[in-house]
């Protein structure tokens, strides 16, 4: 055990006994339940199950947007356990997120809003941040896009920005809730087909949470929710041939 | 495998005493981080250049509420430009009359607390003075209030009179050099240009009719010249003459007790050396004082003893605080309605001293929006103004950094209250 330790990294995301309530004292609702969960490198995970199952609690837990109660997550080398606030700020800037809405800031264009994601890291120059966000929004398609205004963009084009903000700092993962939900079937397929084949490119590993069964394809593997619970895997696997 | 598991623990132990909570975690920290090579700290000004631009990105945005809170700030500026600049003119046209006093060393009984109202002292003082050899010549200052008759209409009118030896020239005055000839002949005076309008149309009288004869007290006097002075509080308008003329004018007051005392120095001496020799001659009856010390004696009675520098200073707060507020309101409102933006940058890993300084650098590009029209409105104001009041009103340097440094304050304690919200934006709701 010590020596495979040593010669594997380890896994981006590695959940042991994840349990999360929201509330307090009675009024405690627990949302998550003893969740094992583990990510290998470059693997494109799916995460379904019915509404209230836990997933998105689950997503920001692992996103460090929300602070851990009981168990252990180890995301990209980083224990959230008891990880201090700026711990967890370090840890997102490591993580690309998508979100269900495209969130793009409306006073910036395309290429200033993936500018964005670069200008944490302050040992880029401005020239170096543009060209890296116009190579990026490139490989989107939106190459001649660069100028516009999110509200001059189509749905599928902002969600296709927000995929490039999201990959554009090099994350180590990135994690995604429903960036189809607000998109038409064609756009949202093309989407999720444009992450997919991008993180392949860098080998960036996906968690996608997904209530959209046309998309089921793109996963290496799925992974079902229910009631706060991960489903073993023998019952998850119906949800895929369905 | 427990076996392992507890030498692991005992080795880390043993290994890592200074840093226990390690144990077990090593796996995790010694990963090299998936893609990203060390952070290297890049320029310090970025972070203070970025947060700005991506305010200033922001705010130009939305044309129509950058406008109003340019406006709020102006209107704020404008304010306190005016509460200060009538204050100022106030107290610099309540000291007129001292501050055209031109001499090197001024004597004043310690008691006196407004030139209105001086208490005197010994004439004696004077001829003492000059027992110093710095001090070239020392004269006394008579200081009287009579009633002036308007040669154009007859009204009456208090009138300031000063009386000095006009011919040793140690006292002058603006303008007072060539009439000093004539002021010798008796009955004969100066009379203040910027006297109130009240006292008659003088100037034109003068340049049309030549010497003017008019009423001071119950005696003819003569107007053979001009002196520029101005108003103050307790004189709307002076008159400038010889000691015998104004002995003529003042029958009952005494030539021992004088007002004041003007001492030049030889050219050369050092004046504050001389103040000190001159404090340690002369009895506790005198204060000495440099001119600015005697306008600032003045200005400080004007100060303390009338509610005049608190109403300005609380015009200026009222005009801080309600300029305070609408840049409050502006930011706080830019951020509620931006919340989801400003949670979006908190799940991409900016901190919560990043987006303050975003918020911090909106605070204080409003500032500087505001000041720069807010000053040239107040400049224009101060010119139009000052000519329909006769208030000396203008625009000094050292006024205006103290305007914009109250502003800069008040859009930064704004920002500073309105950067709160941005706690409301939590990157957990995001998803
Ligand atoms: N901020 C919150 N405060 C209290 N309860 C919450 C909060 N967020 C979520 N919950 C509850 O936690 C449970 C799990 O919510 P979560 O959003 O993780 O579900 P989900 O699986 O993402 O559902 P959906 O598919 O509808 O998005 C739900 O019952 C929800 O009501
Ligand atoms: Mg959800």
């Amino acid at each position: 055990m010590d020596g495979s330790r040593v010669s594997r990294p380890p896994p981006p995301v590695q959940l042991r006994g994840v349990t999360y309530a929201f509330g307090s004292g009675a009024l405690a609702r627990p949302v998550l339940r003893d969740v094992e969960l583990a990510v290998a490198p470059g693997e494109i995970v799916l995460l379904t199950g019915p509404s209230g199952s836990g997933k998105t609690t689950l997503l920001t837990l692992i996103g460090a947007l929300r602070a851990m109660q009981q168990g252990s997550a180890q995301v990209l080398g980083q224990e959230l356990a008891g990880a201090s606030e700026a711990q967890r700020v370090a840890l997102r800037r490591r993580i690309g997120f998508i979100f269900q809405q495209h969130n793009l800031l409306g006073f910036l264009s395309a290429r200033q809003n993936v500018a964005m994601a670069l200008e944490l890291d302050r040992t880029t120059s401005e020239a170096e941040r543009l060209e890296r966000a116009d190579a990026i929004l490139a490989q989107v398609g939106l190459g001649d896009r660069g100028e516009s205004r999110p509200d001059q963009l189509s749905g599928g084009q902002r969600q296709r920005v927000a995929v490039a903000r999201a990959l554009a700092g090099n994350p180590g993962l990135i994690l995604a809730d429903e960036p189809t939900a607000a998109l038409d079937r064609q756009s949202g397929g093309e989407v999720v087909r444009l992450l997919r084949d991008l993180a392949r490119q860098r080998g960036v590993p996906i968690l996608l949470v997904t209530h959209d069964p046309r998309i089921l394809d793109i996963a290496d593997r799925i992974v079902a929710m229910e009631d706060g619970r991960i489903v073993p895997a023998s019952q998850a696997e119906p949800v895929r041939a369905g | 495998m427990t076996l392992i598991l507890r030498r692991e623990g005992l080795l880390s132990q043993t290994l890592l005493p200074w840093a226990p909570e390690r144990t077990g975690d090593d796996a995790g920290d010694e990963a090299p981080p998936p893609t990203r090579p060390p952070v290297r700290r890049g320029s310090p000004l970025a972070a203070l250049w970025l947060p700005l631009r991506l305010a200033w990105r922001q705010l130009r945005w939305e044309k129509a509420r950058l406008a109003s809170a340019i406006a709020g700030v102006m209107f704020a500026c404008v304010l306190v430009f005016m509460q200060l600049g009538f204050r100022a003119a106030l107290f610099d046209s309540a000291t007129a009359l001292l501050s055209a006093m031109r001499a090197d060393i001024f004597l004043m009984h310690p008691m006196t607390l407004v030139s209105f109202k001086p208490e005197t002292l010994p004439r004696v003082r004077a001829s003492q003075a000059m027992a110093l050899p710095e001090v070239q010549a020392a004269v006394p200052v008579y200081l009287a209030q009579a009633t002036w008759r308007n040669p154009e209409n007859g009204t009456r009118r208090a009138v300031q009179l000063v009386g000095f030896d006009t011919e040793s020239g140690v006292m002058d005055f603006p303008g007072l050099a060539p009439l000093i000839d004539t002021l010798k002949r008796p009955d004969t005076i100066a009379f203040d240009l910027r006297s109130r309008p009240e006292f008659g149309d003088i100037g034109r009288l003068l340049r049309e009719r030549g010497p003017l004869p008019v009423q001071v007290g119950n005696r003819m006097m003569e107007v053979a010249g001009l002196v520029e002075i101005g108003p103050s509080f307790g004189a709307d308008g002076n008159i400038v003459m010889s000691e015998l003329n104004f002995r003529r004018v003042v029958k009952e007051r005494q030539v021992s007790a004088v007002d004041l005392v003007a001492i030049r120095l030889v050219p050369g001496a050092d004046r504050d050396a001389a103040m000190a020799r001159l404090r340690q001659l002369l009895p506790d009856d005198v204060m000495v004082l440099s001119q600015p010390q005697l306008v600032a004696h003045e200005r400080n009675y004007w100060e303390t003893a009338t509610p005049i520098g608190f109403i300005f200073a609380f015009g200026s707060l009222m005009g801080l605080i309600v300029g305070m507020v609408i840049v409050y309101q502006i930011l706080f409102s830019d951020i509620a309605s931006h919340l989801r933006e400003y949670a979006t940058l908190k799940a991409m890993g900016y901190s919560n001293l990043y987006l303050g300084r975003v918020v911090l650098s909106a605070a204080l590009l409003l500032a500087v929006l505001g000041f720069l029209p807010g000053f040239a409105i107040s400049a224009v104001l101060y010119d139009v103004v000052g000519k329909g009041t006769f208030l000396p009103l203008g625009m000094e340097t050292g006024r205006a950094l103290g305007v914009f440094a109250m502003i800069f304050t008040m859009c930064a304690l704004a920002g500073l209250l309105a950067m709160r919200k941005l706690r409301d934006a939590n990157p957990a709701d995001m998803f």
